[in-house]
């Protein structure tokens, strides 16, 4: 053997071992190639972000700020209606000049450009480039949340990104209980403290009927569970709540699944400093009323305060052990700044991933064996060359998608039986050369020679078109379809080399021994 | 074992029966278009897909009462009690199939309210209830949810290997159950009526960007392939790929229309693949055009040229997609259902695509050279040769070696 050719071979086995050891699975990476969702089991989802929610509710504020610094400075309070997200309008008591409330205006509500309608009032817009930034906030907090509270369900090796301009993609691999993971996900967990006006009542208007007439245009009325004398729910009931919102959950420093008195599940919170003295100040000033904690615009409880609490306090609710300990964990991750739609959702069950895999590895094999089989009787010795070459492309193929951190899918391990086909093309391309070039009479290595080399530009162009298709695959696939594009990527890549460098070191390591080789087994 | 050597087939002279069967073929396939129309799959139609195994016999009166709008199917064995429910299109984005899937468990599992459903809840649930009621007295520590958490798992993993609980024996046999816990589990949960196996939704706003998104990706690789094709050759082989092309996902289209296939993504898959494998034949023989023109100095047509090509490289063409058509007859017959359509669609495109190398390709390139006055015909000296150069030298005797 000439040194140049030692060389090669020490390269060839430096890959075939350096490949195969990317797929060993160890203790740190017990799966190295990661099998898919539809493999494995587990959910895909695509949400969009209602980013509006968010815009409307600083539109909503910036109305409260001008109505709460007109009071502030004595002016009179204007009325105010939201037009679209983006726009309230203001209007003012007749005859009012309007310098005063375009200064706070421009001092608190820096956000708004404002000018006048046709009819007098005073039309505040969120500027567009404050709108661009609360979305894009939006979006990013929203992530934020949701990958806080997929890790806070144990979930392993989840994968959450943004799509598009307001999409959230997320894969929970694994999962075998998709409903609870979506109505934690969806959960906007916006908590809200709010003094109720009156007694509740079973219909809305029965809750309105106690509230004192000056005050029935400063509440809103929410549906609560209403609970027997005993503490189960029995029904809705309706709770006339103020609308300011003195404290909510933004302050919360945690919350936890607790036992109450008789063992029910409840779950405890505390206050960061910032909402210890908030809450103070509502319980303190409001003893012996009733103080309404709201979730999500619905009643959890309406306990009455008995005295000032600053640090911590308790929700009771109706909760099953379940609620109780998924309560605690949206609380702890925090609110959506706005709510989700589900544009998508694939689920497998972990069930059907396994026999999808059975089938799948048993069709592959077959196949792979078939083919091997096909080859061999083909091509005699030269075959075993081609088989060689097929198995290092196996195993190039399996070692990549490990290093890449690939995920092996259905359609995935359907691409690499096909890969395997096309790596079978090259040599084929090869053999069937070499076998015309013996035809003319050429001596064994010559014809090696010119086989290889006659067939070079033609396996260039054979890979070419495919991998032109498989980026088309990878640019527009989503989820297994992508898998399966990247599996055909690598596979082309592999297949040029083990068909080419591969295959022809084995046969100069065969041929080049002998003297003059006359003979040859293809 | 060698196959067509030294074939003298004339392909050329079959290209009009060849277009003719293709026209045919494709006609059939238009029939069936226009009598079914498309078959769209959930990926583009939108709506959703719920996949149920039953404990019993399924209940399909039930179904179809509670669900009017789906089509509920039985598939697999009958005794696999499976079937697949599929909800047409909505107009507004919901989590569709979700909430079918609440409306069933509520409707079929009454005990639901009181007990848990060993069928339809995952690990977490079952940790919890455990965790909470703590049979095995082992406090409420870390350890002992870890503890609770390790049975529930194996329950989940027993379910998953089963596909559905049919009796309560197949749960409390499953490792780590103890006698207590069994006893709990028999009194504070149940089996519900079923299990889902898969559920998918897919919202009229994404069904209609992946349709959009289909449309371009395989009319753009086509696009791509013959610009790649016409720069590594000439104008004349961009073209009659392109054709090729088209004709193969034709073909494939009208096959599926045939045997009224769901067009899902995976199908897409299978057309992007075929646009870029089945043009493989054609670049083998067209290569060969190029380097005969250049190494024999006679004088030819192009379809003398054409002809010599797809002999030279037929055996070639016969063994691959001979190993490929070996692959995809293995997919097809044990792959599962998941790939089923898939694989079918892949075989009759890569056969297709064979077929169409010696008699698309060379109709259309005859076609074009003929429209721009027989520009590929070769000049070469006076005296013609017929298509047979390599008879010239006679074949080397020499004993082979069996491999």
């Amino acid at each position: 053997m000439t040194r140049g050719l030692l060389w090669k071979v020490i390269i060839i086995l430096a890959v075939l071992v350096g490949f195969a050891a990317a797929m060993i699975p160890t203790n740190d990476n017990p799966e190295p190639i990661r099998r898919g969702l539809d493999l494995k089991g587990g959910t895909h989802l695509v949400m969009r972000v209602n980013v509006g929610d968010a815009v409307r509710l600083e539109t909503d504020q910036g109305a409260e700020m001008l109505k709460g610094q007109a009071k502030k400075a004595n002016l009179p309070i204007p009325t105010t209606r939201r037009v679209n997200d983006t726009t309230f309008v203001a209007t003012l008591p007749a005859d009012t000049p309007t310098t005063e409330y375009e200064r706070i205006g421009k001092d608190f509500l820096g956000s708004f450009d404002v000018s006048r309608t046709p009819d007098g009032a005073m039309q505040f817009k969120m500027k567009t480039a404050q709108q661009t930034a609360l979305e894009r906030d939006t979006i990013a907090h929203t992530v934020e949340t949701i990958d806080n509270r997929v890790n806070a369900l144990g979930v392993t090796e989840p994968y959450i990104a943004t799509e598009g301009a307001n999409r959230i993609v997320i894969e929970l691999p694994g999962v075998d209980d998709p409903a609870r993971v979506k109505d934690i996900i969806k959960t906007t967990a916006q908590l809200q403290f709010r003094l109720v006006e009156g007694e509740p009542g079973s219909t809305p208007d029965a809750a309105l009927t106690n509230v004192p007439a000056n005050m029935k245009t400063e509440v809103d009325v929410l549906p609560g569970t209403r609970e027997d004398a005993l503490g189960r729910a029995s029904g809705i009931e309706y709770y006339a709540v103020r609308k300011t919102v003195p404290v909510t959950g933004t302050d919360l420093k945690n919350a936890r699944v607790q036992k109450g008195q008789l063992g029910q599940p409840n779950v405890g919170f505390s206050w960061n400093p910032e909402g210890a003295r908030k809450f103070g100040d509502l319980t303190g000033q409001n003893i012996k009323r009733r103080l309404a904690i709201v979730l999500d615009n619905k009643v959890v409880s309406a306990p009455v305060i008995n005295s000032q609490i600053n640090e911590s306090g308790v929700i009771e609710g109706n909760f099953t052990p379940q609620q109780a300990a998924d309560l605690a964990l949206v609380l702890r991750s925090g609110s959506l700044p706005a709510s989700l739609t589900t544009l998508e959702e694939r689920t497998v069950g972990p069930s059907l991933g396994r026999d999808s895999i059975r089938q799948g590895v048993l069709a592959s094999l077959i196949g792979f064996i078939a083919l091997i089989l096909a080859v061999l009787l083909f091509y005699k010795g030269a075959g075993i060359n081609a088989v060689l070459a097929l198995l290092l492309n196996l195993v190039i193929l399996l070692g990549m998608m490990a290093l890449f951190h690939a995920t092996l899918t259905l359609p995935g391990i359907a691409g690499i039986i096909l890969t395997l086909g096309m790596a079978i093309d090259s040599n084929v391309l090869v053999f069937e050369r070499i076998r015309e070039e013996l035809r003319e009479g050429k001596m064994v290595r010559a014809a090696i020679e010119n086989g290889f080399s006659r067939a070079f530009g033609t396996i260039i162009d054979t890979h070419m078109t495919t991998i032109i298709s498989a980026l088309f695959l990878f640019q527009f696939g989503t989820g297994p379809i992508k898998g399966f594009a990247v599996t055909l990527l690598i596979g082309l890549f592999a297949s040029v080399f083990t068909a080419f460098f591969v295959s022809r070191v084995i046969f100069d390591v065969v041929y080049k021994s002998q003297n003059r080789p006359t003979e040859m087994s293809i | 074992m060698q196959i067509f050597v030294n074939s003298k087939y004339d392909f050329v002279k079959w290209r009009f029966y060849a277009v003719s069967f293709s026209l045919i073929f494709m006609l059939l396939g238009l029939a069936m278009f226009l009598k079914h129309g498309v078959n769209w799959g959930i990926d583009f139609a939108g709506g959703a897909t719920i996949s149920l195994r039953f404990k019993d016999a399924v209940p399909m009166d039930r179904l179809r009462a509670d669900l009017s709008a789906a089509s509920i199917q039985q598939y697999g064995k009958a005794t696999d009690n499976s079937v697949l429910i599929r909800l047409p299109e909505l107009s507004k984005e919901t989590d569709y199939a979700g909430q079918v899937v609440s409306k069933l468990n509520a409707d079929l599992n009454p005990q639901t309210s009181t007990k848990l459903d060993l069928n339809f809840h995952g690990r977490d649930r079952l940790t919890e209830l455990l965790a909470s009621a703590d049979p095995d007295a082992k406090g409420s520590s870390p350890a002992a949810r870890d503890y609770y958490r390790n049975i529930a798992q194996n329950i989940v993993t027993r379910r998953s290997e089963l596909g559905v609980f049919t009796n309560m024996s197949q749960v409390t046999s499953a490792p780590g159950v103890t006698t207590r816990i069994a006893g709990f589990l028999n009194d504070k949960c149940f089996l519900g009526a079923f299990n889902v196996l898969d559920q998918e939704t897919v919202g009229p706003q994404v069904g209609h960007d992946l349709q959009q998104k289909a449309i371009w990706a395989v009319v753009l690789s086509t696009l791509a392939m013959g610009v790649y094709l016409w720069l590594r050759f000439d104008l004349m082989f961009g073209v009659s790929a392109i054709a090729c092309i088209v004709h193969d996902v034709l073909m494939s289209l009208a096959f599926l229309m045939m045997i009224n296939g769901e067009f899902s993504l995976n199908i897409v898959a299978a057309l992007l693949l075929i646009v870029g494998f089945s043009i493989n034949d054609t670049v083998v023989m067209y290569d060969r055009v190029r380097e005969n023109k250049r190494k024999l100095k006679t004088r030819m047509t192009l379809e003398e040229q054409l002809n010599l090509a797809m002999n030279q490289t037929l055996s070639r063409t016969i063994l691959t997609s001979g190993s490929v058509v070996i692959v995809l007859v293995a997919l097809l017959i044990f792959g599962g259902k998941v790939i089923h359509e898939f694989a079918w669609i892949l075989l009759v495109g890569v056969l297709a695509g064979t077929y169409s190398t010696v008699t698309i390709v060379p109709a259309v390139a005859i076609a074009w050279n003929n429209l721009t006055g027989r520009k590929h015909d070769l000049s070469g000296p006076a005296t013609r040769t017929r298509i047979e150069p390599r008879q010239d030298v006679p074949p080397p005797q020499r004993k082979r070696k069996a491999g």
